[in-house]
């Protein structure tokens, strides 16, 4: 079952790998070795900076901007019967498991007042609440050698992040904006939200979280357009 | 005539310190590509009404946001450390106290009569304030790259919009300084001295 799915996942990475080939028409051959060359000195600057004990300073409710915040998202809006709805968690772990939404709800939730900045250059002051990814990573219990988690959405969007960033203290699987319930557009019922890392590492409409001891050859819808991977902030 | 003495000497040519040159080299390079793919990230959200707001043509370094950002992002390094060790540079070799404005040039403006001194009082003028410009650039754009973890920058700057103004208006002001810089260098040297600092 595990094996299967992961098959599935590259698939999904291959049929979307081929768009780089037409997609790849506007863009500039330079950037890509340039990239190549300077992406993982930042990378290595980007994860000496980030401490994953240490939480971002939150900045107050007063300040929150709900006219900024931009919806993107790279395909459609997936309904989901919130009913029926399951998170898997699994990959390398000693429990993989499937949580329903009152079970998710019934963790302790974690609210945080945060910048929420978007690669294209504009940021909105956000309020996120919901369960830390670290207490779902604890439950299910990863093996000593995982390093990667890979989050699946129901619109076919997939990322890949760092166990590190997932254990920071305000790294959610959000089901509230703004003290509000969750709207769909942002990703109900359960999305990623945290202000350790720019807004396309944000996965919404997430169903899975896989964990992995590697990263795998497609490491997330817009990193393998030639984003970049760690997009630490 | 057997014997130089100094009276005698020809006017020399403009001549200028080799790591001087090196700076200056990598800083226009570097400067350059900052520019063209600042303006590339720059059009995916346009400072200035966002989405809605003024785009510009789209003639800028690699070719779409994550190519810009590529650039930016390695560019960064050589600006940065150009200005680096160029600082360090002219602080031990003292050339902060005697190739940079100083009170000699303001008195000159003031109370001087001579017009091509007071040409190269304004040349120095320029050429040291653009210094903290470039520095703001480099604040601003740490503040806007890692925002999180050097949140005290954009608290500095007020907020996220402000912050992103300060950083794109170096961008007018590098332009203009090249244009005025370029002239003034003109003014007070002639093609010599423009020369003399490229090659």
């Amino acid at each position: 079952m595990q094996r299967f799915n992961r098959r599935q996942f590259l698939q999904i990475a291959g049929l979307s790998g081929s768009s780089l080939l037409l997609g790849g028409c506007g863009s500039d051959l330079f950037a890509g070795v340039v990239g190549q060359v300077t992406e993982p000195l930042n990378q290595r600057l980007e994860e000496l900076l980030l401490n994953p004990q240490k939480p971002v300073p939150e900045l107050p409710v007063s300040q929150i901007e709900p006219d900024k915040l931009i919806v993107n998202s790279f395909d459609f809006t997936p309904m989901i019967d919130p009913v029926k709805y399951r998170l898997t968690i699994d990959g390398e772990v000693n429990h993989p498991m499937q949580l329903s939404l009152n079970e998710l709800y019934k963790l302790p939730l974690t609210s945080v007042v945060m910048r929420h900045v978007c690669v294209e250059g504009w940021a909105a002051i956000v309020q996120w609440g919901g369960v830390r990814l670290r207490d779902l990573i604890q439950l299910a219990q990863p093996k000593d050698t995982v390093c990667y988690v890979y989050f699946q959405s129901a619109d076919g969007y997939y990322e890949s992040w760092d166990l590190r960033s997932c254990l920071h203290p305000q790294t959610l699987m959000a089901y509230q904006k703004n003290g509000e319930q969750l709207p769909i557009d942002n990703g109900a019922p359960l999305r990623l939200a945290a202000p350790i890392k720019l807004g396309y590492k944000h996965s919404k409409w997430v169903t899975r979280i896989m964990l992995t001891s590697n990263l795998l050859p497609s490491r997330g819808y817009w990193e393998d357009r030639g984003y970049e991977w760690f997009a630490g902030l | 005539m057997t014997t130089d003495s100094p009276r005698l000497k020809p006017v020399l040519l403009p001549k200028q310190a080799l790591l001087a040159k090196t700076f200056h080299w990598v800083n226009v390079v570097s400067l350059f590509i900052m520019l063209g793919s600042g303006l590339q990230i720059y059009n995916a959200n346009p400072v200035f009404g966002g989405r809605q707001g003024l785009h510009l043509p789209p003639i800028f370094i690699g070719g779409w946001l994550a190519g810009g950002r590529d650039w930016h992002f390695g560019a960064m390094w050589l600006f940065s450390l150009n200005l680096l060790w160029y600082g360090l540079y002219i602080l031990i070799s003292r050339r902060w106290h005697h190739r940079f404005v100083g009170e000699n040039d303001l008195k000159a403006l003031q109370v001087g009569k001579n017009p091509k001194r007071k040409a190269y009082a304004w040349h120095r003028i320029v050429y040291t304030a653009i210094v903290p410009v470039l520095l703001l650039a480099i604040l601003s754009g740490i503040g806007m790259y890692k925002p999180a973890q050097f949140y005290w920058i954009v608290d500095f700057f007020g907020d996220w919009q402000a912050l992103r103004i300060v950083h794109f208006m170096t961008v007018p002001t590098v332009i203009l300084f090249a244009i005025v810089h370029s002239l003034l260098a003109l003014k007070v040297g002639g093609s010599r001295l423009l020369e003399s600092m490229f090659w």
